[in-house]
């Protein structure tokens, strides 16, 4: 009976031995598999790095871009360090991206693609009560263009934010009025206008600083601000006796036109709510058709174009599916893609407009303060890598977010 | 599915509420029909749940969205007290617009600015934020414990839904019933001439309750302290007072609106055939950005009656130090 017993109690023991010993050979096949899987890791992670030296950008863009699959981007990280930002926009010569501030000292700031902040600029000799930088666009020079609410003015500044002119009317330059003003001015001579001081200001270098009157005023507001992939400039025009399109041709912007400002202008619109009409248009954007669309804020909609200004139809109204509150700013993408940033709907809304009508793709964001969230969102710009800038105005950032 | 139920109701609610609502300001505020869809413009078109959802942020940045610098949606840029318009208005606005008629290119706004006025950094202004604050005259002494059960916001002084009110300012003001007549001049809105009759010191009493002192001579009688203990200047009088019988203040004939002092002049409600002193006629409603040097420095005497006031608080007064004394009593 002992002798059993003892022998069953071997028996157990030597089976637990077994299986303690299948355990730890069990756990060191896992611990191979984890140093393997490890090993692998550390390859992959080499390879990127040496990919990363040879080619050095952030990894997401080595994600290829989606052909034909409509999902949503996803967010990516915030750009800080802005103010009440309600412009955004990229620059295809040199990956920067440049901010319109309304709050702080309304400047506008410049990052590179990452987030690196390069520097600010804002109007020669204004404060910053009596200045509104809001909407941006940047031609294929890198020249930065930037409408201002306060000044009525649309001011130009090369890429690193030295000022280089204003265009003070949809026919008048400030470089074209001081010239007028002033026989044989020297190239390099310097010049402002802030239109509450109720004086020009000129300087030729080695001489003191002299004064002309003001230009008389131009009949305009411009607001919305964009280049067309042909260089063409299109602008909102908000004034309030007649709400527009304006369309300016790309050859209007060589440096020898500056002087002598008198491009061909398309316009369209007016001030009301129906057919063709506009109540504070916040941008204009065209396909690759010509197609222009432009986002009529107060009236809730996108009204569509033809290139030659002839109003097609509008869309966006209403309250259905990607129906619209207060669309802001937008910009379009290589494959027709309209991207419109919805203000009091707290997200972008995204349209497919390649085909005769628009379709409602789907909406990114939502109300908040966290990653992804959207406060008063007012603008976005697009990169060439699939990247998406959007001005998230209350929560004081850039947002950035990829495919 | 109850807030389907709950959006539904309140916008059946605000559907029958709104019917009746003066209109004419030319905003997305009131004057809604049953066809336009004026409601997005402020609150979420929403695709799942219901027609509606309110926007839950806060009031003030909903404003500022459209009144704000940027004027992305209206020409009133009260962050600036700037009304930014075009310049080619036909005179008598022939195209219908609000304000376009005689206001001017980057007129300064006759609320003052909230940030910036006339291009100087605000020295005194309301704040509209939602911060809970108490305000002096209501039971309170200034820098005291909140007493406005609500934060002050845009929408503590002005219907965004429109009323009958000139600049739809609310029918109700912290509980007080409130009504502000407009006094037209001509047909066409004006954002730089105030427009405001009688009522006027209404809106400011609703909550500054212990400063609507109307009786004569209040300015002497201690009975008729306001909190802080400071005595307070009569109000709602004819500019003139009445009939002037105290030779001292030095009144003489000088209608402070329309010939002024020194270059300046400041507003009246319009009322009959004498025109009344209010609160606004010293004060601007949203913000200021007249300096207090010396005396007028509320730094000069920290431990007076004002408790403590920030150095350089100017308490949205129109004009520069005790500028707007002078103006009328032209000592
Ligand atoms: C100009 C912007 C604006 C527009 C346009 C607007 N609202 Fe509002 N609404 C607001 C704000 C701001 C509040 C919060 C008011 C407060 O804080 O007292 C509000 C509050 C409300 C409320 C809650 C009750 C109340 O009055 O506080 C309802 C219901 C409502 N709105 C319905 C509507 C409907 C229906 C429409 C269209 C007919 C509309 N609103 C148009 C801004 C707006
Ligand atoms: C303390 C009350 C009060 C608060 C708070 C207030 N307002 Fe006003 N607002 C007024 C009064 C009173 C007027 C009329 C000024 C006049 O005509 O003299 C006015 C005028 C206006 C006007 C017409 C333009 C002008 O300045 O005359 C606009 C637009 C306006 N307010 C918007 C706003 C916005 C937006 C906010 C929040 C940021 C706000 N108000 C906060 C009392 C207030
Ligand atoms: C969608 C844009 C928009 C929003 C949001 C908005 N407003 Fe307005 N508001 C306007 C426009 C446009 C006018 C007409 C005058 C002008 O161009 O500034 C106006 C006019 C006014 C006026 C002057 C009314 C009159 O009788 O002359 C007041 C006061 C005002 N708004 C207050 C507010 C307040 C308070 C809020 C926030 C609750 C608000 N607004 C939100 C666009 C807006
Ligand atoms: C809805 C309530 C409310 C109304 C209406 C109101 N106020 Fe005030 N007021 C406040 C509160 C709260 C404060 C203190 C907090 C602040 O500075 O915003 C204040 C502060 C002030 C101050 C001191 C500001 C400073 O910083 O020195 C003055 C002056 C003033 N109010 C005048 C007025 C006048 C004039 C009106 C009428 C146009 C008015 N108030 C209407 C609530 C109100
Ligand atoms: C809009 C014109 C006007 C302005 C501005 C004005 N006052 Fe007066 N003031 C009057 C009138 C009218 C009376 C007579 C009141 C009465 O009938 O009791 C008066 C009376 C007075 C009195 C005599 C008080 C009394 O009860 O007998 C004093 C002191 C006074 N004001 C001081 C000031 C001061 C200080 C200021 C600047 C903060 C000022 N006033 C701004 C019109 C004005
Ligand atoms: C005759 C000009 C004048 C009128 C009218 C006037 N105030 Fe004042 N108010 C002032 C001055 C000046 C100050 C600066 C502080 C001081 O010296 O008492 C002031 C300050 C204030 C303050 C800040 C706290 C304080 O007492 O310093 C409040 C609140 C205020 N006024 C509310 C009102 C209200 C509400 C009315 C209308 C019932 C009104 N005021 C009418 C001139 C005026």
């Amino acid at each position: 009976m002992s002798n059993i017993d003892a022998g069953n109690q071997v028996s157990e023991h030597d089976l637990s031995l077994i299986e303690e010993e299948e355990r730890a050979e069990k756990r060191r096949r896992w611990l191979l598999l984890l140093l393997l899987l490890l090993l692998a890791l550390l390859a992959c992670v080499l390879l990127l790095f040496i990919r990363y030296l040879r080619q050095p950008e952030p990894l997401p863009e080595m994600i290829p871009l989606p052909v034909d699959v409509n999902y949503p981007p996803h967010y990516l990280f915030s750009i800080y360090g802005v103010d009440k930002p309600v412009g955004v926009a990229y620059s295809l010569r040199n990956d920067r991206i440049y901010v319109a501030e309304t709050g702080g000292k309304r400047l506008v700031k410049i990052f590179d693609r990452d987030g690196n902040p390069l520097g600010s600029f804002a109007p020669p000799r204004t404060m910053p009560g009596e200045r509104s930088p809001v909407y941006l666009a940047v031609d294929g020079a890198g020249r930065v263009f930037v409408t201002d609410r306060l000044q009525h003015a649309i001011f130009v500044y090369d890429e690193n934010g030295t000022f280089l002119d204003t265009i003070l009317g949809p026919d008048l330059t400030l470089s074209e009025y001081v010239l007028k003003h002033v026989n044989n001015l020297r190239p390099d001579a310097t010049f402002a206008y802030n239109q509450f001081e109720h004086v020009v200001y000129y300087k030729s270098p080695g001489e003191p600083e002299r004064t002309l009157p003001t230009p008389e005023p131009a009949m305009w507001a411009p607001l919305g601000i964009r280049f067309d992939r042909t260089g063409r400039l299109l602008f909102t025009d908000v004034r309030q006796e007649r709400n527009a399109v304006y369309l300016i041709s790309a050859d209007a912007f060589s440096p020898s036109s500056w002087r002598n400002f008198d491009p061909p202008v398309i316009s369209f619109g007016s001030t009301g709510q129906g057919d063709g009409q506009f109540l504070f248009p916040n941008s204009a954007v065209a396909d690759s058709q010509g197609r222009i669309y432009v986002t009529d804020g107060n009236n809730g909609r996108i009204s569509v174009w033809d290139e030659k200004g002839q109003f097609l139809f509008h869309f966006g109204g209403g309250s259905g599916e990607g129906a619209l509150s207060l669309p802001r700013g937008a910009a379009i993408d290589e494959r027709d893609r309209l991207y419109v940033v919805d203000a009091v709907g707290q997200n972008v809304k995204v349209y497919d407009v390649s085909g005769p009508e628009p379709d409602f793709l789907f909406a990114f964001g939502d109300w908040g303060m966290g990653d992804g969230q959207f406060n008063y969102p007012n603008d976005i710009a697009l990169d060439r890598y699939g990247r998406l800038y959007i001005a998230d105005r209350e929560n004081n950032r850039i947002q950035v977010w990829s495919y | 599915m109850r807030k389907l139920i709950l959006a539904t109701v309140v916008v059946l609610a605000l559907a029958l509420t709104m019917v009746g609502l003066a209109s004419a300001n030319g905003g997305p505020h009131g004057g809604y029909t049953a066809t336009t869809d004026a409601c997005a413009g402020c609150h979420r078109a929403h695709t799942a749940i219901g027609p509606r959802l309110l926007v839950r942020s806060s009031t003030y940045d909903l404003c500022i969205s459209c009144h704000g610098s940027a004027g992305a949606g209206a020409n009133t840029n009260v962050e600036d007290g700037y009304y930014l318009s075009s310049r080619d208005d036909p005179p008598g606005g022939a195209d219908g617009n609000v304000g376009a008629a005689n206001t001017p290119d980057n007129a300064p706004l006759l609320g003052g600015g909230f940030q910036y006025y006339q291009g100087i950094t605000v020295t005194s202004s309301h704040d509209p934020t939602g911060t809970v604050l108490a305000a002096w005259g209501n039971a309170v002494d200034r820098g005291t414990t909140a007493d406005l059960s609500e934060g002050l916001s845009c929408a503590s002084c002005h219907d965004p839904h429109g009323s009958p009110n000139y600049r739809i300012i609310k029918a109700t003001v912290n509980g007080v019933a409130v009504s502000v007549d407009q006094v037209d001049e001509g047909a066409a809105k004006d954002y730089d001439t105030e427009q405001w009759g009688a009522g006027m010191s209404n809106i400011c009493a609703a909550c500054h309750v212990a400063y609507h002192e109307t009786g004569a001579d209040v300015g002497h009688d201690t009975t008729n302290q306001a909190y802080g203990g400071g005595f307070t200047h009569r109000v709602d009088m004819p500019w003139n007072g009445d009939a002037l019988t105290d030779p001292l203040i030095g009144m003489g004939t000088n209608n402070p609106e329309t010939v002024g002092f020194g270059g300046y002049t400041l507003p009246l409600a319009e009322s009959g055939t004498a025109d009344r002193v209010v609160c606004m006629t010293c004060h601007l409603p949203h913000g200021t950005s007249a300096q207090m040097t010396g005396f007028a420095d509320p730094a000069f005497d920290p431990s007076g009656p004002q408790g403590p006031i920030p150095a350089g608080d100017s308490s949205l007064l129109r004009l520069d130090n005790r500028g707007v004394c002078e103006v009328c009593h032209q000592k």
